[in-house]
């Protein structure tokens, strides 16, 4: 015995379609007409370029080079430290006790800041002058390690990668934590007859049973890294210099220089790279835990 | 009369359509008048600092002005689209440079020539409010981009470049930073190439040449520019190429340095933050003494202007006639700590009037802003940071000169 489902009801799913259609599908495509033209965002006259902004984008621009490449260290740099960070912590803290309770609390605590105030934060950690580090540095006689941070040009982009991991490893942890509880305890103790230890427990039981945690946590960060806007702004200023310049503020940097038609390009070569990286995650990711 | 739920439904499709429409206009689009919500003028501006002297001057006017407030950096990359609309800035203000014209070619400035109020201004100061013959904007303040000198600590003036690395020697073995400088912050780390540059340049207008590939970033006298601030890399603060904006104004502020590379527009922070000690000028004359064209750099900025999208234009002529008013001006130049370009004006500032003898020096207009493309002016200013972070000049030189070919 079938069911047929009325025609009617595909009906309810037309506002849905006509407010991403009008509100994503639109201006998506929009943005592909504004690449083809040298509009500067305001004036009525505009000219054709064809595809001479994108390769421009990718064949003739050091700025967006190297913001690319600022962005792909940043990437790397979080979703692997932010990752082990935060499933590090999730193994740490998966106990239900009052105090792995608080910790967790404390944890999670700088995902519910906004960015500006996290930069403010490490703006201030990182002044060389006045700042936090520098001066537990000097207090504890390693001032060798004191450095300008921010302003340092081979590692200022790390710096803000530290900002980032402090802001949004909590957040992690509670997917972790939320993994980690779906792990039947039997297999620990099946594991344990057989004689294993805590690193071949963690090993053979733990991370293959969070994977699908360990994949949404990698994806979403992959995303949270490329969209780092608003901390970068805030701790290195608009426009950022070229050390801390990535994806995002380039293309702003150019809206803000009045070049709309090239800075919609950028967009597109920066989606196509998003794209490209969330494919190459997906794939390592499965041959990980295979 | 009651909404149904159908009348409701109609309301909420109108606005989805309308709203659907706006977010389609495209290339071309151009933003018809629009009448500001309430009866307030706007007044858009990005001097936070001076909030309280323009809200003093507005309630001493009796007019309904609202400030609409950005960071100075958020406004030079946001203020003309927001300008477009016309429900923001019915008065406002622009930088001098890229921003005056972008907002020019984009026919937001309403043309003020023959209006009575551009006669209280000097005439040589609101040239960088004119195009074409036509006077769009009133630049309003007279700020020097000329560091800053504690004179309890700083108590000579060289001529030279020689006698300008002694002094510095000589704070360094006083024990305090010689230069405090926002190597960390690009808007205002810029502000020492202009004192950098305008003696050493060829011409006036060399930085708008390199812009313009009529000069390179890898020429002999700019390349004598990065030279000079790789001199200079020692007597800056630690860590100079990371240091924001506050941190280089404290410094300077609790005495433990002698100059601050930034300009004029900071002395009413360094007040605020305590400093009680002689603020002057003083600009590194980076060639020998007969060679020198300039003592320091100016700029004239802070350009007012009623918006040609506004609906309440005769308004904003009148709020810009009011600031235009020379014991108004006053009220505002003495509130801020800073010379404006209206005749006529009463210094009563401890500090306007110290730095009122630079009213009549022999200064530049601030070079950097002949640069009319952002990235290339970033280019050129990353370079001096780059040299000062360790990067040889030759090699910083490279990379700018890439860039501004690039982008050009």
């Amino acid at each position: 015995m079938s069911r047929r489902t009325p025609r009617a009801l595909y009906l309810f799913a037309l506002p849905a379609l006509a407010l991403y259609g009008g509100f994503f599908l639109l201006p998506a495509v929009q943005g592909l007409q504004y690449a083809t033209t040298d509009w500067d965002g305001f004036s009525p006259a505009f000219h054709h370029v064809g595809a001479a902004n994108l390769t421009d984008v990718v064949s003739d621009d050091d700025l967006f080079r190297n913001a690319l490449t600022n962005n792909l260290k940043f990437l790397l740099v979080v979703v692997l430290g932010q990752t082990a960070l935060a499933l590090l912590l999730a193994v740490l803290l998966a106990a239900r006790s009052r105090g792995s309770t608080w910790l967790r609390a404390v944890f999670f605590l700088p995902t519910v800041l906004s960015s500006v105030s996290v930069a403010f934060i490490w703006k201030f950690v990182y002044d060389p002058n006045f700042g936090l580090a520098n001066a537990v540095l000097g207090a504890v006689g390693l001032d060798r390690f004191q450095s300008a941070y921010l302003g340092d040009e081979d590692t200022a982009i790390l710096w803000v990668a530290v900002a980032q991991i402090w802001f949004h490893a909590g957040q992690m942890m509670v997917i972790y934590i939320a993994g980690l509880h779906q792990i039947p305890e039997e297999l620990y103790d099946a594991a344990k007859t057989d004689g294993a230890g805590r690193w071949q427990q963690f090993r053979h039981v733990t991370w293959p049973m969070v994977a699908p945690a360990t994949a949404l946590v990698v994806a979403y960060t992959t995303l949270q890294s490329f969209k780092a806007f608003d901390l970068i702004l805030g701790l290195a200023g608009n426009p950022p210099r070229s050390s801390l310049d990535v994806l995002a503020t380039r293309i702003y940097a150019t809206f803000a220089n009045s070049q709309l038609g090239y800075a919609a390009a950028e967009s597109i070569v920066f989606m196509v790279a998003i794209a490209v990286v969330t494919f190459l995650q997906n794939r390592a990711a499965r041959m990980v835990h295979k | 009369m009651p909404i149904d739920r159908r009348t409701l439904f109609r309301l909420a499709a109108g606005t989805g359509a309308a709203s659907l429409l706006a977010a389609c206009a495209g290339p071309g689009g151009d933003s018809s008048k629009t009448a500001g919500t309430g009866g307030d003028l706007s007044f858009a501006h990005w001097r936070a600092e001076d909030k309280d002297v323009f809200a003093q001057i507005i309630k001493d006017s009796g007019l309904a002005v609202r400030q609409d407030i950005s960071p100075s950096a958020d406004y030079q990359s946001t203020a003309l689209q927001k300008l477009r609309g016309g429900s923001v800035g019915d008065a406002f203000t622009a930088f001098r440079g890229a921003q005056f014209l972008d907002i020019a070619k984009a026919g937001v400035w309403a043309d003020l020539t023959g209006k009575p109020l551009v006669g209280k201004y000097e005439p040589a100061l609101i040239a960088a409010g004119a195009q074409d013959g036509k006077q769009l904007g009133l630049p309003y303040q007279l700020v020097f981009n000329t560091p800053l000198a504690n004179r309890d600590l700083v108590t000579e003036t060289p001529k030279d470049w020689d006698g300008f690395l002694a002094l510095l020697e000589s704070l360094k073995g006083k024990g305090v930073t010689p230069i405090a400088w926002p190597g960390g912050d690009a808007a205002n780390a810029g502000q020492l190439l202009n004192v950098m540059v305008v003696n050493n340049a060829p011409t006036d207008d060399a930085l708008g040449k390199i812009e313009s590939g009529e000069a390179k970033v890898t020429d002999d006298w700019f390349l004598t520019v990065l030279k000079q601030y790789q001199q200079l890399a020692p007597y800056f603060q630690k860590g100079a190429t990371g240091t924001s904006s506050d941190a280089a104004l404290a410094l300077f502020a609790q005495g433990k340095a002698g100059l601050l590379a930034t300009g004029s527009f900071q002395v009413s922070g360094v007040r605020k933050l305590g400093a009680t000690f002689p603020i002057d000028l003083l600009a590194p004359i980076t060639t020998t003494a007969d060679k020198a064209k300039y003592e320091g750099v100016f700029n004239a900025t802070f350009i007012l202007g009623v918006n040609a999208k506004s609906a309440k234009q005769d308004a904003a002529l009148a709020w810009l006639d009011r600031l235009s008013d020379p014991a108004v001006a006053g009220v505002y130049a003495n509130g801020t700590s800073q010379h404006v370009t209206v005749k006529g004006v009463e210094y009563t500032n401890a500090d306007l009037k110290a730095l009122a003898p630079w009213l009549t020096k022999k200064t530049a207009l601030a070079p950097r802003f002949q640069f009319t493309n952002l990235d290339v002016r970033g280019a050129v200013e990353n370079a001096a940071v780059q040299v000062v972070g360790g990067t040889s000049p030759e090699e910083a030189a490279e990379a700018a000169q890439k860039v501004v070919d690039q982008k050009k």
